[in-house]
This record gives C-alpha cells, sequence and structure tokens, in this order.
C-alpha cells in the first residue's frame, strides 16, 4: 500500500504550504481534481522525488520513500506530453526504460515485442516516435511503464488534448495496467469524466489540502 | 474566402522594388567583375589561387569547429547554472560580441596574447620568461574567429537548452541518466537545428573574414581570399589578380550560402530564461559548470579591459583635436545613422513583401509566391553571398569608369555594404514580429476595416518598436565598426573610424590607436544596450 502521510510542501513563504494525506492500494486508481495551479502537480513531483518535501512521509508497503533519490523510487510517470524521444525508435524509447545504454539482450526485445502487442502498437516497433500520433505516442509511454514494472505509477493529465474516442481506450488501457500489474495509480487530471471511468476514489485538491470526495 | 489578403497588394510593389534594385545590384556588380576579366583565367587556378582558397576553406572549418565546440560547452554550463551570480550580465555582454568591432577584438587580443601583451608581461615579471609573438598566423585567427563567434553560439544554443521541456529533464532523471546520456538523448537532439544553422552562418562569416586576418594572420601563408583582394588592389595594383580572386570568392560564397539556406537562420534577440530544474546538478559537475563560465568570462572580459586599461593612458585631449580623428568620427557617425536608417525602411519593406508571399504560400500551395518569397529572401541575404570586399572591388571598378564627384564613390560602397551587412540580421528580427503580427490581427484589422496607417499605429508599430530599437542599433554598430569596403577606399579625404585606427596602428601609433580603440568600443556598447532601452515596449516584451 502506498501511504502519504501529512506530506508538506513549503512553495514560496512559511505560510504558503501545501499538505497530502491519501493512500493508494495495489490496483487501486486514484484520482486527484483540483483547479489549475491547486498543487496536484505538486504531489506527484513529491512522491517522484522531483520536489523535496519539506515534512511528511510517503511510504511504499511500510518502506520510507521521501529520502531517496529520484531514480532510486519505483516510480513510473506520465506527462501529457514530452514522454518520449522523439528522435528514437518506438522500440528504443521502451528499452531506455531499462537499459540506458540501449544494450539490450534478446529477452528484452522480445519483452518490448510482447508488451507493445499488449498495447496494440506491434507494428511500430521501429517508427520513429515523433512519426507517431498523440494517442500512440502515450501508448509507447504506457508500454515502458509495463516494461519497467515499478510499482506506482503517476499520471500528470497524460490524456488530456487527444480526442474523446482514444482518451477512453487509453484510459480504459490504463485501468487494465493497473490491475494486471498491481500497480498503485495516482492520476491528476481536471476532466470529471476520467474519474467516472477509471478511478476508484477521487480526492479534491483545495486550499492547499487534499480532501477525500 | 481570403480576399482580406488583397489589402496587402498596396504594400507589396514598395517591397518588390526593393528586392528587384538589390538584385539588379548583384547583376550589375557580377557583370562589372566579370567584364572586366577574361573569363577563361578565372578557371586557370594557379599554386597560389589553390592555396589560398585552400587556407580560407581551412581556417573557416576550425574556426566553426572550435566555436560551435566552445559554445556548446559554454551554454550548458550556463543553462545548468541559471542561479551563478551575474549570469545575466555575462550572458548579455557575451550578446555584445555580434556587435564589436572586429578590429577592436583584434587590437583587444594584442595587447593580452601579443609580444608585450599581458600574458607575456605576467609571465616575465613572475618567470622571467617571455614566450615571445605566438599570436599571429593560424592561431590568432583562430582564437580572434573563436572569441567573436563561441559567445554567438553561446547565445544562441543557450535558447536552445532553456527551451527543452521541464519534463524531458524529470523523465531523464527518473529513468536514471547520466550526464552524458541525459546530453545524447535529451539536449543535443534539441540544439540539432540550432547547431546546424550558427554553424553554417559562423562559417559564412569566417570565410568571408577580413580585418581578423588581415591584422593577425601574420603572413602571406596565413592569407586568405579577402586579404588577397586588398592586398592585388592597394599594395600590388593587380587588379586582374584581384579579379581572379573576387569571382572566386563570389563562386565560392554563392555556393555555400545556396548550399546552407535550407538550415541557415538569422539572428533575433533572443529573450533568455531559466532553465526550472527543481534540483541540483552533482557537485563535481556544478565546479565544472562554474569553472567554465568564470574561464570564457575572463577570456572574454581581458581583452576589452586591456582596452579600457590602455585607451585610459592615452592623450585625449590631443587626438580629438586632430582633424583626421574629427574627418573621422563624424564621417563614420553620419555613415553609421544613414546606413542604420536605411536598412530599418528596407527591411520593414523587405518583411512586409515577404509575409504576403509566405501567408499566399500557406493558403494555397502557390509557386510564384514560394519563388518570391525565396527571391525576396535571397535579396535580402545577399551579404553573404557577396561579400564587402568583392563588392568593393565592383565599386572601384565602377568609379573607374563612370565619373562623379570625389567622394561619391567611396560613400556610395561604403552606405551599400553597411546597409547590405546589416540586412540578413535586420531581417531575421523584423520578418517573424510581422509574420507574428499579420496572424494575430489580419481578420481583425480587415474587419474593423482599419486603414494602412491605423494598422501600423495599432497593430504593428506597438510590436516593432522594441524589435525596431534593437536592428537600428545593431546596424549603426555594425557600420560603425566595419573594417571592410573602406579599406579599399580608405585615404585622408574619407575615412571612418575603423580605418583611421587602422593607420594609427600601422604606424605604431599605439597609445593614439588604445585611446580610438577605447572611444570606438565606448560607443558601440552605449548604442547598443542604450539605444534599444529607448524603445522598449511592454507589449512587445510579453509576446
Amino acid at each position: 500500500m502506498l501511504k502519504i502521510t501529512d506530506l508538506k510542501y513549503r512553495y514560496k513563504s512559511i505560510d504558503d504550504v501545501y499538505t497530502y494525506t491519501l493512500s493508494v492500494k495495489p490496483q487501486e486508481i486514484v484520482a486527484i481534481l483540483g483547479e489549475s495551479g491547486s498543487g496536484k502537480s505538486t504531489l506527484l513531483d513529491l512522491i517522484a522525488g522531483f520536489l523535496a518535501a519539506s515534512g511528511g512521509s510517503i511510504e511504499l508497503d511500510e518502506k520510507e520513500l521521501a529520502a531517496l533519490p529520484v531514480e532510486k523510487r519505483p516510480v513510473s510517470i506520465l506527462f501529457q506530453q514530452h514522454n518520449l524521444f522523439e528522435h528514437l525508435s518506438v522500440q528504443k524509447n521502451i528499452l531506455l526504460g531499462v537499459s540506458r545504454t540501449l544494450k539490450s539482450s534478446r529477452e528484452d526485445v522480445a519483452k518490448v515485442q510482447e508488451i507493445l502487442k499488449e498495447v496494440g502498437l506491434e507494428k511500430y516497433e521501429h517508427t520513429l516516435a515523433s512519426s507517431l500520433s498523440g494517442g500512440q505516442q502515450q501508448r509507447v509511454a504506457l508500454a515502458r511503464v509495463l516494461l519497467r514494472r515499478e510499482p506506482i505509477l503517476l499520471l500528470d493529465e497524460p490524456f488530456t488534448g487527444l480526442d474523446a474516442k482514444t482518451r477512453m481506450e487509453m484510459l480504459d488501457l490504463v485501468q487494465k495496467i493497473s490491475r494486471e500489474n498491481d500497480l498503485h495509480t495516482v492520476m491528476v487530471t481536471h476532466e470529471l469524466q476520467d474519474c467516472e471511468r477509471i478511478a476508484d476514489r477521487v480526492y479534491l485538491m483545495k486550499d492547499h489540502q487534499l480532501t477525500e470526495q | 474566402m481570403f480576399k482580406h489578403l488583397s489589402r496587402f497588394k498596396s504594400a507589396l510593389l514598395p517591397g518588390l522594388l526593393v528586392s528587384m534594385l538589390l538584385l539588379g545590384f548583384a547583376f550589375v556588380l557580377f557583370f562589372t567583375l566579370f567584364l572586366a576579366e577574361d573569363p577563361a583565367s578565372v578557371t586557370q587556378l594557379d599554386v597560389r589561387v589553390y592555396s589560398l582558397l585552400k587556407f580560407t576553406l581551412y581556417q573557416a572549418f576550425l574556426s566553426t569547429l572550435l566555436s560551435l565546440a566552445v559554445g556548446i560547452v559554454l551554454a550548458w554550463s550556463l543553462a545548468h547554472q541559471s542561479q551563478f551570480k551575474g549570469r545575466s550580465v555575462l550572458v548579455a555582454l557575451f550578446s555584445s560580441s555580434l556587435v564589436l568591432p572586429t578590429l577592436i577584438v583584434a587590437f583587444g587580443l594584442i595587447g593580452v596574447y601579443g609580444r608585450n601583451g599581458w600574458i607575456n608581461q605576467f609571465s616575465l615579471s613572475l618567470f622571467d620568461h617571455s614566450f615571445g609573438s605566438y599570436l599571429y598566423g593560424l592561431f590568432g585567427i583562430l582564437l580572434a574567429h573563436t572569441y567573436l563567434n563561441a559567445s554567438f553560439a553561446a547565445r544562441a544554443l543557450l535558447h536552445s537548452f532553456e527551451s527543452i521541456p521541464k519534463e524531458k529533464y524529470k523523465l531523464a532523471k527518473s529513468l536514471n541518466f547520466t550526464i552524458f546520456q541525459r546530453f545524447i538523448y535529451i539536449e543535443l537532439p534539441a540544439l540539432r537545428s540550432t547547431l546546424l544553422s550558427t554553424g553554417s552562418t559562423i562559417f559564412l562569416l569566417c570565410f568571408t573574414s577580413f580585418a581578423i586576418v588581415l591584422i593577425l594572420g601574420g603572413s602571406p601563408s596565413y592569407n586568405t581570399l579577402e586579404v588577397a583582394i586588398y592586398e592585388a588592389v592597394r599594395l600590388d595594383f593587380d587588379i586582374a589578380m584581384a579579379l581572379k580572386l573576387a569571382l572566386i570568392q563570389l563562386a565560392v560564397s554563392t555556393l555555400l550560402v545556396v548550399f546552407s539556406s535550407s538550415f541557415r537562420t538569422g539572428l533575433s534577440n533572443l529573450k533568455t530564461g531559466e532553465l526550472h530544474i527543481p534540483w541540483k546538478e552533482k557537485k563535481h559537475i556544478t565546479a565544472v559548470q562554474r569553472t567554465v563560465i568564470v574561464l570564457f568570462a575572463l577570456f572574454f572580459i581581458l581583452p576589452l579591459l586591456v582596452i579600457i586599461v590602455d585607451g585610459m593612458g592615452a592623450d585625449f585631449g590631443r587626438i580629438v583635436k586632430e582633424e583626421l580623428f574629427i574627418k573621422s568620427f563624424v564621417t563614420s557617425l553620419i555613415l553609421a545613422t544613414v546606413s542604420s536608417l536605411i536598412t530599418v525602411i528596407l527591411a520593414l519593406l523587405l518583411s512586409d513583401a515577404k509575409r504576403y508571399f509566405v501567408l499566399q504560400t500557406r493558403l494555397a500551395d502557390n509557386v510564384f509566391s514560394k519563388f518570391f518569397s525565396i527571391l525576396v529572401s535571397f535579396s535580402g541575404n545577399l551579404y553573404l553571398a557577396v561579400p564587402s570586399l568583392v563588392m568593393g572591388l565592383g565599386f572601384f571598378l565602377l568609379s573607374q569608369n563612370y565619373e562623379a564627384p570625389m567622394l561619391f564613390w567611396p560613400t556610395a560602397a561604403v552606405l551599400t555594404a553597411n546597409v547590405l551587412m546589416s540586412m540578413p540580421f535586420a531581417l531575421s528580427v523584423l520578418a517573424p514580429v510581422m509574420q507574428k503580427t499579420a496572424q494575430r490581427y489580419d481578420k481583425l484589422a480587415f474587419s474593423l476595416n482599419l486603414t494602412s496607417l491605423q494598422r501600423w499605429v495599432y497593430c504593428e508599430y506597438p510590436y516593432l518598436k522594441s524589435p525596431l530599437g534593437y536592428v537600428f542599433a545593431l546596424a549603426f554598430c555594425f557600420s560603425l565598426g566595419d573594417l571592410g569596403i573602406i579599406a579599399l577606399f580608405g585615404s585622408d579625404e574619407f575615412s571612418t573610424l575603423p580605418w583611421y585606427l587602422y593607420q594609427l596602428m600601422g604606424s605604431y601609433r599605439t597609445s593614439d590607436a588604445a585611446g580610438v580603440a577605447l572611444i570606438l568600443l565606448a560607443i558601440t556598447l552605449s548604442v547598443f544596450i542604450l539605444l534599444p532601452k529607448l524603445f522598449r515596449s511592454r507589449v512587445a516584451e510579453n509576446n
């Protein structure tokens, strides 16, 4: 279980403090709703380690994560855009999740092919990421999440800007991946529709605080 | 459907006329050169011509490579050290390399690295050892070109670094990339287009570099085509040789311009911000980045400091009373003011014509519009294909064939060269702004039925005010500091400040030269820093 307790982030002054408390079970998808600038994405940055918390704890199965550097945290993250290296092929983009030198074994390549099938992109293995559509690019990013098998999945409004049909397909894919791989998924969104479709629980970010709905 | 675009047509004619005038001028120049020489002899490349061409290309290639390498490292360091104290001042100072007169740079470098320069003096006083005269030759040329162009490259590359989305850096961090992998996978792809465009511009600038090679080349074995043309005209009076070299230079420059036109972009007053990465770099990386910034700052500031220190010791009371100084000073200011005004007006007209054709091409794939758009761009970038010494030789021949009042041809030659020299930069600043304004306000201006004047006052000027100030300052500084075509026409009757300074340096009046160099530096930097402030516009800054 991912447990965030009284996690604090001081923004500009002592009075400008964001406080987060929430829990996410394996296979569960928790959505964070809130207005732009309310501090939703800050929570993801804190969990991923991009920002340092000024207090509180982040525990995964009772193991403290807050002190770990970014690269040691068991986290995969998906942004709204810029999730891929446009000049690399789909295969290389996914492989970067496990091999930074892009030296891959046959097993790795086979695994990538298997995962591409899972996300419906088996035909695009050697296609340049830049020539894919927005929806396909996000599928590739999700494929990398699958290859990395990190237990925490953070989604920072990753499907904003996609057409309605692709958006629903992507949400269903996230749900499937999350359930089948025991992921703890935190999704930041401002779309109620997204929450209704896949979220198990919803929190609202307002006045620097998270409140469960 | 797009009838509103026809409103542009009234503005099209002046721009097209300017474009045709410039291209016509290039043709006259070309035929003047071509007809003056037996075409068959141009193709006969003797050993000297061949070695001149080889060295010109070689030094340009090495200078480009060095400038880009230093520029990348410097931009990388500046991008990742956004909290470095004095960073914004340094970035602004490095930007001034664009307008620093090349003669001043050469003078400053001699003051630091020359036989009696600071380094040798320092070494003598500490270790009783002098490195002698190591500056002149390929080393000096590369040093000066790197000085001028690495900071220019760094400025453009810094902008590219700062345009990388922060998500990419977050992704790299979460995938545990090393600094090298981060550079290869994220930063280098983002820099690629800027590297190509900046690299080809630097190559062209170094290929046609004149003053630096003239002063720091040292011996004929380090001559470039431009310097050889100058020597053939002024020292050897071998016009046939000068013509042959000019035609070769023209052919190679045109080839280079055509070859690089697909990826070469001009300059603009790039805004720099900060790279917002929420974590700090590792300590040893931070140390490397800070060392790079400090070392380059020293490399950049020392020659300027030499000019200031040496210049302060000059007898200004006497210098400013000298007749030739007064004449050069007044001529320089008048020529710079007039050529900047002409540059601004012509650049506005050309940008207006260009945007009409670009918009036409976007609305419908019109072959004629595309052709005219390229034609207008080419006419504005003529200087890159026709370097000033080649242009000067053309004017020299015209002056031999057509009699005119004594100062007519020199004035026409210098003014034309100054305007054409500034035009590529002026266009690269003004054209995108005018394009953007058209896209933003076209429909609104049309629906409100605004007249051309109202459109200019309400839509164009608020956005153009600040870029216009920048272009004027840029053109003024370019003109003020240029030692190109004046080298062919300079005399006691017709002299500019750079020509006067060159004469002083040549006659070893070092103290007076330092004083004049300081005056030139002070005017250049004051104009470049203060003039754009007078044209500051809040509207333009927010866009």
